[in-house]
């Protein structure tokens, strides 16, 4: 039996959920229930548009007469291979070769929405849903479609898109199918598609192309999936299709863009965050400059060309009004967290989002520890830009960005333009990783071509700026405390995070309407609410301090934070107990019954007991200490544990090697896949080891790559992926291989050292 | 008086001052966008070209530094090494946001081609561009295959 989960309160919850309905998605606007029902009625009969000698099918795919078929994707391509994806699912539908399939990005229509993504953040356990939460979700989903929101993030682009192309794909092919046995004569059952073309058992045969027109004309079949599985490609994987451009350095993105008569605007911000610009002045005469735009906090110089605008930067005189800027500093944000945890239950606002039993009636040996984590920058390798070009009647965009449907609002409303009348264009993106879902640069960029209409003005933020203007992976410090029964097992659990709220920053600053402050803040607390292990007497909650340091979405978001302090604790917990970590995970996994993501942990958990019998630690070198270490984690509905063994001499911490086992029900493309756990875990690595922003009186300190250092080739570890298809529906996988790796490389130091390690990023101390 | 350079094998001449970051004349003035801009300080490896047959960051180079030098970007970049380093990043699947590629490519590109018998590790260790996706596994993978296809024994149809 397991025990109840959900929050203590679900009622409460509930109500706010609907508040935040309300606040967070209609931004204003009323949602009644007829209109969602009526607009989703209109949204569901939505058909691409065909050009000519197109012929389309739905709302995702178009064939032309040639029979080249186009899939669109309403998802941006930042490197997590999205569009592959949906070339590779229609090629298996459709029954093609993945090179004769090209995947363009989908229209601005409420169609492509992204609901996955906004229900992810609902505070309840979707493990354990009760019938009332069951009916919460149900309406948001419904709501959240008729709101129509395109994005990228929160590792859901595959989830979101994965079976309405499976579905159209497989109508669509029926209705080829269907219009082939009208033309060749032949019943459907007796027809081969093969390669683009149908064949009749006459020797007649039709291809696609030649199909096409007529087959669109038909009325779609209902037409009943199998379950995902194992396919022609499905299952195996297929070259991704920008790999070539991409190498051969043909592939655009946003700072890219050359249109006719360009200009280029270097921009800078106020020193200090929260800093007002009162004026700029450009102090002499510069070749090539066309002007200075002065912004709410920054300036920008705009000119013939990059260089030019970026050198003018240092002539311009600017007066800064800094009344109401921040005088934040890195230990102000961690005494105001300390304070906040020391205040305890009277805390306000204290969020219990997940609770059980009874957590004031433990006994037993008492453990407790404090870990934090710091502000982190996102440093998208393509630094932050847009393009825009403005007129009195229309407007376009060229970005990168994780939501068209956001910049086309934004831009449209700093334009005074209605949305229709702005057309935005989505090159590549040079990194997303969250940053580009927050789209102050395309105000911004919008801010500045509206000063020279009619001709397209690029924005490109250098690296500084792109790093003083970002919105950071908030830091966090959390206290967590169990007691331990006679066999070790606790008895009691209560976790308690100190955060702001990174939704409620994000929301106020896309919809300035919108209210914030209603509901719990689910992001930053994922990776230690709902955890798969039995703990059957436990509180997790959220205590709210707002720093003032913009936050935003960072790749894997709360699970990078609390997996590092859930995993090391657990850990801790461990030795307290005096048991391995293996064998007392697998414990607290087995103390939580039935419970599905602890079964699914579990599973991982003994292939991870596998690789560690099978790959003993590899020796060190002449007196370097070395050690093993573990995590496991949940991860936007994926799971994944990461063995990491390291190698110390004095205070030098090298990851050496690191293995992932990894279950996102099932890999469609399992190359990719492992890719992109690899490719997550480097990420995590460079947080885990090197990550930290500082504040100064409210300035940001690092402004490039050696005041902020990412992971080198030379330090990156060897690793090795495992895919575990459990069959169960698809979760995540872009952000999934972040969060377990900081923790199994503290744990790892432990093992080596006996040091535990509790303050990221982690750094060893001569002592 | 534009500056005269060999670029991408072709006579060119830059009309952007002479003390204009090489980068940003190839981006702004040359429309070569493949010089990617990641740190404008030689941190990142982004802007890598090569100059005379050396790796070097376009962002810490000036115009008037390149003045009868032979510049080649990742759209010049040919040659039997260039080929087996391309073919090499393709099987490997190396790409994921792709940004920093052609600095990688460009620069293995670079220290192959001064010695095509070194090992893995020797050229990996003259490679210090960033990746902020992490693609260092496939990097390396990739590395791997193009010196292989380099020093194969008999080439299938090279042999006279």
């Amino acid at each position: 039996m397991t025990e109840a989960r959900g929050t203590s309160h679900g009622a409460a919850i509930a109500r706010r959920t609907f508040l935040a309905a309300a606040g967070v998605v209609g931004g204003g606007l009323l949602v009644g229930a007829g209109a969602v029902a009526w607009r989703l009625k209109s949204i569901d009969g939505y058909r691409l548009p065909a050009r000519d000698g197109e012929s389309s099918f739905g709302a995702w795919l178009r064939i032309d007469r040639d029979g080249r078929v186009e899939v669109v994707v309403p998802h941006q391509e930042m490197g997590q291979g999205i569009y592959s994806l949906a070339v590779l699912l229609a090629a298996e539908g459709l029954k093609l070769s993945p090179d004769s399939i090209r995947a363009a990005p989908a229209p601005v229509e409420a169609r492509y929405a992204n609901p996955v993504m906004l229900l992810d953040g609902l505070p309840m356990d979707d493990a354990a849903l009760t019938a009332p939460q069951k009916a919460v979700v149900w309406t948001f989903d419904k709501i959240l479609r008729a709101l129509g929101l395109q994005g990228t993030g929160g590792s859901t682009s595959t989830r979101n898109i994965a079976e309405p192309i499976r579905a159209a794909s497989a109508s669509a092919l029926d209705m080829l199918m269907r219009a082939a046995s009208d033309r060749l004569g032949a019943t459907v059952s007796t027809l081969k598609a093969e390669n683009g073309r149908i064949s009749a058992p006459n020797g007649k045969s039709a291809t696609y192309g030649e199909l096409a027109a007529d087959a669109a004309k038909l009325t779609p079949a209902e037409i009943v999936l199998p379950p995902l599985g194992p396919g022609v490609y499905v299952g195996k994987g297929a070259p991704r299709f920008d790999v070539v451009p991409k190498t051969f350095g043909r592939a655009t993105y946003g700072i890219d863009t050359r249109e006719q008569g360009q200009l280029y605007a270097a921009i800078r911000h106020s020193p200090r965050i929260g800093g007002r610009l009162e004026h700029a002045v450009l102090s002499k005469q510069i070749a090539g400059v066309r002007g200075v735009v002065e912004g709410r906090d920054y300036f920008a110089v705009v000119a013939d060309s990059y260089a030019v605008a970026l050198a003018a930067l240092d002539s311009v005189n600017a007066k800064w009004d800094d009344s109401k800027a921040l005088n934040v500093s890195t230990e102000g944000v961690m005494s105001a967290y300390r304070a906040a945890l020391e205040r305890g239950v009277d805390y306000k606002p204290r969020w219990v989002i997940d609770s059980a039993g009874d957590v004031s009636k433990a006994e037993g040996k008492a453990v407790k520890a404090r870990y934090d984590a710091p502000f982190l920058a996102h440093t998208t390798m393509e630094p932050i830009n847009a393009t825009a070009l403005v007129t009195e009647t229309s407007a376009r965009v060229w970005a990168g960005h994780q939501s068209a449907s956001l910049v086309q609002m934004m831009a449209a409303k700093t334009a005074g333009l209605d949305s229709d009348k702005v057309e935005v264009v989505t090159p590549f993106l040079g990194g997303g990783f969250g940053r580009r879902a927050d789209l102050g640069y395309v105000v911004k960029a919008v801010e500045i071509a509206s000063r020279f209409k009619g001709k397209p003005v690029q924005t490109i933020w250098s690296r500084a700026e792109d790093i003083r203007d970002d919105v950071f992976r908030p830091a966090a410090m959390a206290d967590i405390s169990a007691t331990l029964g006679t066999d070790g097992a606790p008895t009691s659990f209560v976790y308690r995070i100190a955060v702001p709220s990174v939704t409620d920053q994000f929301v106020a600053r896309a919809l300035p309407s919108a209210k914030g402050g209603l509901m719990a803040d689910r992001t930053t607390v994922d990776g230690a609410l709902f955890p798969l292990y039995g703990l059957p007497n436990r509180s997790i909650e959220n205590f709210t301090v707002d720093s003032g340091v913009p936050v935003g979405f960072w790749r894997s978001v709360g699970y990078g934070l609390n997996c590092f302090f859930m995993e090391s604790f657990v850990d801790e917990l461990a030795a307290a107990a005096s048991q391995k970590p293996l064998d007392y995970r697998a414990r607290l996994l087995g103390a939580a019954g039935d419970y599905a993501p602890a079964r699914r942990g579990a599973a991982l958990l003994e292939r991870m007991g596998r690789f560690d019998r099978d790959n003993p630690l590899a020796p060190g070198a002449d007196r370097a200490k070395t050690g093993r270490g573990f995590a496991l984690t949940e991860c936007f509905h994926s799971f994944v544990g990461q063995i990491a063994d390291v190698e110390i001499s004095g205070v030098n911490l090298r990851v050496k090697r690191v293995h992932a086992v990894v279950d996102c029900g099932f890999a469609i493309d399992p190359p990719n896949v492992a890719a992109q756990i690899r490719s997550g875990i480097n990420f995590g690595l460079t947080a885990a080891l090197f990550g930290k922003v500082d504040f100064d009186g409210g300035r940001v300190v690092p402004t490039n790559f050696d005041s902020y250092p990412l992971l080198q080739l030379d330090q990156a570890p060897e690793i090795s992926v495992e895919i575990v298809n459990s069959g169960a529906p698809l979760g995540g996988v872009g952000e999934i291989g972040t969060p377990a790796i900081a923790p199994a490389v503290a744990n790892a130091v432990f093992a080596a050292t006996g040091k535990r390690l509790r303050s990221l990023p982690l750094a060893l101390t001569g002592a | 008086m534009g500056v005269d350079l060999t670029l991408n094998g072709r006579p060119q001449s830059l009309e952007s001052s002479r003390e204009t970051p090489l980068l940003w004349a190839l981006r702004d003035e040359k429309s070569l966008v493949g010089v990617k801009f990641g740190c404008g300080a030689g941190l990142c490896g982004a802007c890598t070209i090569i100059i005379d047959g050396q790796q070097a960051r376009a962002c810490q180079t000036q115009v008037g530094d390149v003045a009868g030098k032979s510049v080649t970007t990742i759209e010049g970049l040919d040659g039997a090494v260039a080929e087996a380093v391309r073919k090499a990043w393709v099987r490997a699947q190396a790409p994921q946001c792709g940004y920093c590629q052609p600095g990688f490519v460009m620069a293995t590109t670079s220290v192959i081609a001064a010695n095509p018998r070194q090992s893995r590790d020797a050229v990996l260790g003259q490679i210090t561009n960033l990746c902020r996706c992490g693609t260092y596994d496939a990097i390396r993978v990739a590395v791997g295959y193009a010196l292989d296809a380099l020093n194969a024994p008999q080439k299938q149809g090279s042999a006279q």
